[in-house]
């Protein structure tokens, strides 16, 4: 059976990215991918969708991103996460565990 | 938003193109990885890439909201609007530049008077606490008069009890002459309590303000700025010096600053300097004389301190007999200054906004006219994509456009048309300094362009949507219905009615103004010269040194060439403020008698006898003053209308009257004399009494003179001078006026108000012709295969014109009939403006109707004619 699939809301996308990045600097593409890594292919985003979040993402400050070299030479973009991101990340993250703690106990999945 | 973020996203719009590339160039990176990645789990190179594509989303979609995300696609957006519509507007620039000079022409007339309503009305005056200053005044309620002069006791006795008002001042204009090195000079200063700089909250520039010491001798003054400038060239140092005030010497003790402008209100017009209020016994006697100002306590109303007064003066009704009938009024000091000028401004700011909306009614209508050719385009836009919103967007970025050029050029012709307002404006307008250009009226004239643009631009979107619907295949069959257009019908309908009651303004003023010149004064204005002359007491002690001086005047003007007669008055007709008090007949059995006590209130004037001939005042029935008149009893000339009062139907001559001057006097009529409008032509003629200056000399006289046809007025003046010189130098002839200047002053504000009206009139006129003509040539040229076929059918020019004219008619009745109505509403809101005329009156109103008519049927005839002179086969070929 297909493990469950679910749609990610735009704010915990941006979480994601946060959290993706956090290991280290990412092109785009890759950011994807180890998005569906992490979760264990489970979320899985319209691909597009990625890229507003991230420039939204850098509009914000928390990522920056540099024109780098592919190893095959073209031309990319990488970003990383700054230092508000990495703030950002750990704010978020303790939001998270509250918001599902709370869910939690609400739907007595505890 | 923090800078950095401002920063990121300034760069972005900078640098949009590359942003864009780089966005491609990411976004293909991304399909490639993806590509080759399931290429190598298996899949062939084209299938891949498919999953690829359809694994990413929709790419147009994906762009959009990448843009969204930056935060910078509403200005890039704006951007393009903005690139969009001013290409419009340069496609067809006949259309752009008269709309932007018409809305320059509307929002720029508008902001002139608005920027003269907030100047003088609205402006708080710029005083300390300025909005709780008030005037003080005595209420005669026998009479009626609610702002009457205060007694010194009163001053006094209100000062110490009030207590919803906590600081009081009082002053009186006083004129002086000033001698010292130059030559001398009659000047206008005021007396003023030594508070009264402290109480408005200014300080003097040079020097030290006054203190209560001064008030003991008072021999102390206070210079303005323009006066310190004028005569002693700014010096710095003049604190200290002495200056002869009446031949008295004063010392200079400081200068007030430039910016400051002393209220003006009552008896008080401009100011040059200040003394201190002295008291005196002969002060006490003047009875009441005195200008109060005071400041509110705390948050008390105006309303309130006039309750308290009016029992404080109840209580002085009880204490002195002098108050019996006295109560008091307080008017906050701001509505004071401003009341005159009240009605005239808000109906020109009225009439400035009629304009206004006509303006922009007829650009709407260019618009639109010029939305009409585009229909096809807007459709074929619509097809494409471009959703409704963004389509309205762009037409209202267009217009806000338009609106923009409208409102700079509007700023430019408000600049100029303030600096014209100053110049047209009467002298004596309140608060005239006030008038000027600042954030205040930038911000309504701003305001109104975006009104303007909002109204042009949702009209163009609303033309756009119906254009669109017509467009193409359906124009050919509504071009032959001849469909009307019910909103342009609209504007044109608002426009004539507008132009119409505008109109009807402008010709009430006027008749108004013709009707105040043709009053008959009671007096002769032309030709008449007056110049007032005081005589100080040093050199001039005795009643009987004073008497030789003005004879011996009077007769060398009389012996100047060109004069017909030459006499002294006390106060000159048409001279302002003069003594009035009560007239009784002597003998008790008067039937009209108009207050408790039988008596009438009459001006009250001195002269000598050949003033009346001097001043070209009728004598009726008996005589005017010879020189023997100078014995007791006192005899007195007495007005028609007072005769008429007293003894109706019978001869006043010979008869008594008693005068409550000089304490009470009895005095004998010796002449009556036509009635006189002392004040101005608008008041009505009231009764006056006439002393002999003989029996009472003074010191002060205006100098009459009547010269004869042919005489020029300047050569007079010099003569006078030259007269005056001869007998005493060191005195100045003062206050020289023609007669006629002073009458064209009083008339001044009516003038202006006929001239502003009848230009905005002229104007809505022109502009309303203009947007019949538009329509109405818009609609014509719609109707050519129409009317072509209708040629062809057998009808001839004629019966088209008729048919169409007609149907303009109609449609012109409709703004004709509206137009009316409000035109009533505006008269009548005008009517304290108005003289000898009704607001309905209605040869004015059918006047204004035919000529709205005439217009509207010149507006349409043309086009009509231009139509049936081309070839009907050149028409149908069109398409």
């Amino acid at each position: 059976m297909a493990p469950p699939q679910a749609d990610v809301l735009q704010g915990t996308l941006d979480l994601l990215i946060l959290k993706a990045l956090a290991a280290g600097p990412l092109h785009g593409w890759a950011i994807s991918k180890r998005i569906q890594q992490l979760s264990r292919e489970v979320l899985t985003a319209t691909q597009g969708s990625l890229y507003p979040a991230l420039y939204r993402l850098e509009d914000r400050g928390w990522v920056a991103g540099a024109d780098a070299q592919s190893p095959e030479g073209r031309r990319i973009k990488v970003y990383r996460l700054t230092a508000d991101g990495r703030k950002q990340l750990v704010e978020q993250i303790e939001n998270w565990r509250v918001l599902a703690a709370a869910m939690h106990h609400v739907l007595g999945t505890n | 938003m923090d800078l950095r973020r401002l920063a990121r996203r300034i760069r972005v719009l900078v640098r949009r193109d590359a942003v864009e590339r780089s966005m491609a160039d990411e976004i293909r990176h991304h399909l490639d990885c993806e590509t080759e990645e399931l290429v190598r789990h298996g899949l062939p190179p084209e299938e891949a890439r498919r999953q690829a594509r359809l694994a990413f989303g929709g790419l147009e979609g994906v762009k959009e909201d990448a843009r969204d995300a930056r935060g910078t696609r509403l200005v890039q957006d704006l951007g393009a609007d903005l690139r969009y519509g001013w290409r419009g507007l340069r496609r067809s620039p006949g259309l752009t530049v008269a709309s932007i000079l018409t809305l320059s022409l509307g929002i720029g007339i508008a902001t002139t008077m608005f920027s003269a309503v907030y100047g003088v009305l609205l402006r708080p005056l710029p005083y300390a606490e300025a909005d709780r200053l008030v005037a003080v005044w005595e209420r005669d309620v026998v009479h009626g008069h609610d702002q009457n002069v205060v007694s010194l006791d009163n001053f006094e006795a209100w000062r110490a009890r009030a207590r919803t008002i906590d600081a009081w001042a009082a002053l009186m204009p006083v004129s002086v002459t000033v001698a010292d090195h130059g030559a001398p000079e009659r000047v206008i200063g005021a007396d003023i309590s030594p508070e009264y700089f402290k109480l408005l909250g200014v300080a003097p520039a040079l020097g030290r303000d006054f203190e209560h010491a001064d008030a003991h001798d008072g021999r102390v003054v206070l210079l303005s700025d323009a006066y310190w400038k004028r005569r002693y060239g700014g010096d710095p140092a003049i604190v200290g010096h002495a200056m002869r005030v009446s031949g008295q010497p004063c010392q200079i003790v400081g200068v007030m600053p430039a910016s400051f402008d002393p209220p003006r209100f009552g008896w008080l017009g401009g100011q040059a300097l200040w003394f201190p209020m002295v008291d005196s016994p002969e002060k006490r006697s003047w009875g009441r004389f005195l200008l109060v100002v005071g400041r509110l306590r705390g948050a008390t109303s105006a309303a309130q301190a006039q309750a308290e007064m009016r029992a404080i003066a109840a209580q002085r009704e009880r204490e002195t007999p002098d108050d019996v009938g006295w109560s008091a009024s307080v008017v906050p000091l701001k509505e004071q200054m401003t009341d005159d000028a009240r009605v005239t401004l808000l109906v020109l700011l009225g009439a400035a906004s009629l304009l206004l909306v006509i303006a922009v009614s007829n650009v709407a209508m260019l618009t639109a006219s010029a939305m009409r050719r585009r229909g096809a385009e807007l459709a074929i836009r619509r097809a494409m994509g471009a959703t409704g919103g963004r389509l309205v967007r762009q037409l209202l970025v267009q217009s806000g456009l338009l609106a923009a050029c409208g409102a700079a050029g509007g700023l430019v012709v408000a600049m100029a048309g303030v600096r014209l307002l100053i110049v047209l404006l009467p002298p004596e307008t309140p608060r005239l300094t006030s008038i000027r250009m600042d954030t205040p009226v930038l911000a309504v004239s701003t305001a109104l362009a975006a009104v303007a643009a909002l109204v042009c631009g949702s009209f163009a979107a609303s033309r756009g949507r119906a254009a669109e619907g017509v467009s193409l295949a359906a124009r050919a069959s509504e071009e032959m219905r001849g469909t009307r257009r019910p909103a342009s019908g609209v504007l044109v309908a608002v426009e004539i009615a507008f132009a119409l009651t505008l109109g009807v303004m402008a010709v009430l003023m006027a008749r108004s103004l013709i009707r105040l010149r043709a009053v008959d004064l009671g007096f002769a204005a032309p030709r008449a010269t007056v110049a007032r002359i005081a005589l100080p007491s040093t050199s001039y002690p005795t009643d009987a040194a004073r008497r030789v001086f003005f004879d011996r005047l009077v007769e060398r003007v009389r012996a100047l060439p060109g004069v017909t007669a030459a006499g002294l008055v006390s106060t000159r007709p048409l001279g302002g403020l003069a003594p009035a008090t009560t007239v009784r007949a002597a003998d008790a059995r008067s039937p009209h008698d108009a207050t408790p006590n039988g008596g009438v209130v009459a001006d009250v004037r001195w002269a000598d006898g050949p003033a009346f001939s001097a001043l070209g005042i009728p004598l009726i029935t008996g005589r005017v003053f010879t020189a023997d008149d100078g014995a007791a009893p006192p005899r007195v000339v007495i007005t028609r209308d007072l005769a008429e009062r007293f003894w109706p139907h019978r001869s006043a001559v010979g008869r008594k009257l008693t005068v409550e001057m000089y304490g009470t006097l009895s005095a004998d009529v010796i002449g009556v004399v036509g009635s006189l409008h002392l004040m101005d032509a608008r008041t009505p003629a009231r009764p006056a009494v006439f002393l002999s200056a003989a029996r009472f000399p003074n010191s002060v006289w205006d100098v009459v003179v009547r010269t004869g046809a042919g005489a020029e007025p300047d050569g007079i003046v010099s003569s006078l001078r030259a007269v005056a010189k001869a007998l005493d130098p060191s005195l100045p002839l003062y206050g020289i006026r023609t007669l006629t200047d002073l009458l064209d002053e009083t008339l001044g504000s009516d003038r202006f108000a006929a001239f502003m009206l009848l230009t905005f009139a002229s104007a809505a006129l022109a502009l309303a012709a203009v947007g019949v003509f538009g329509v109405f040539a818009a609609e014509v040229g719609r109707r050519r295969k129409e009317i072509s076929v209708r040629l062809a059918l057998g009808a001839t020019g004629g019966r088209i014109m008729t048919l169409l004219v007609a149907h303009a008619v109609r449609r012109a009745a409709v703004g004709i009939a509206a137009g009316t109505v409000i035109a009533l509403f505006a008269a009548r809101a005008m009517n304290a403006l108005l003289f000898g005329i009704a607001p309905d009156d209605p040869a004015s109103l059918s006047l204004v109707i035919a000529l709205v008519l005439g217009v509207a049927l010149v507006a349409t005839v043309v086009p009509v004619a231009r139509a049936l002179q081309r070839s009907p086969l050149s028409a149908l070929r069109e398409e």
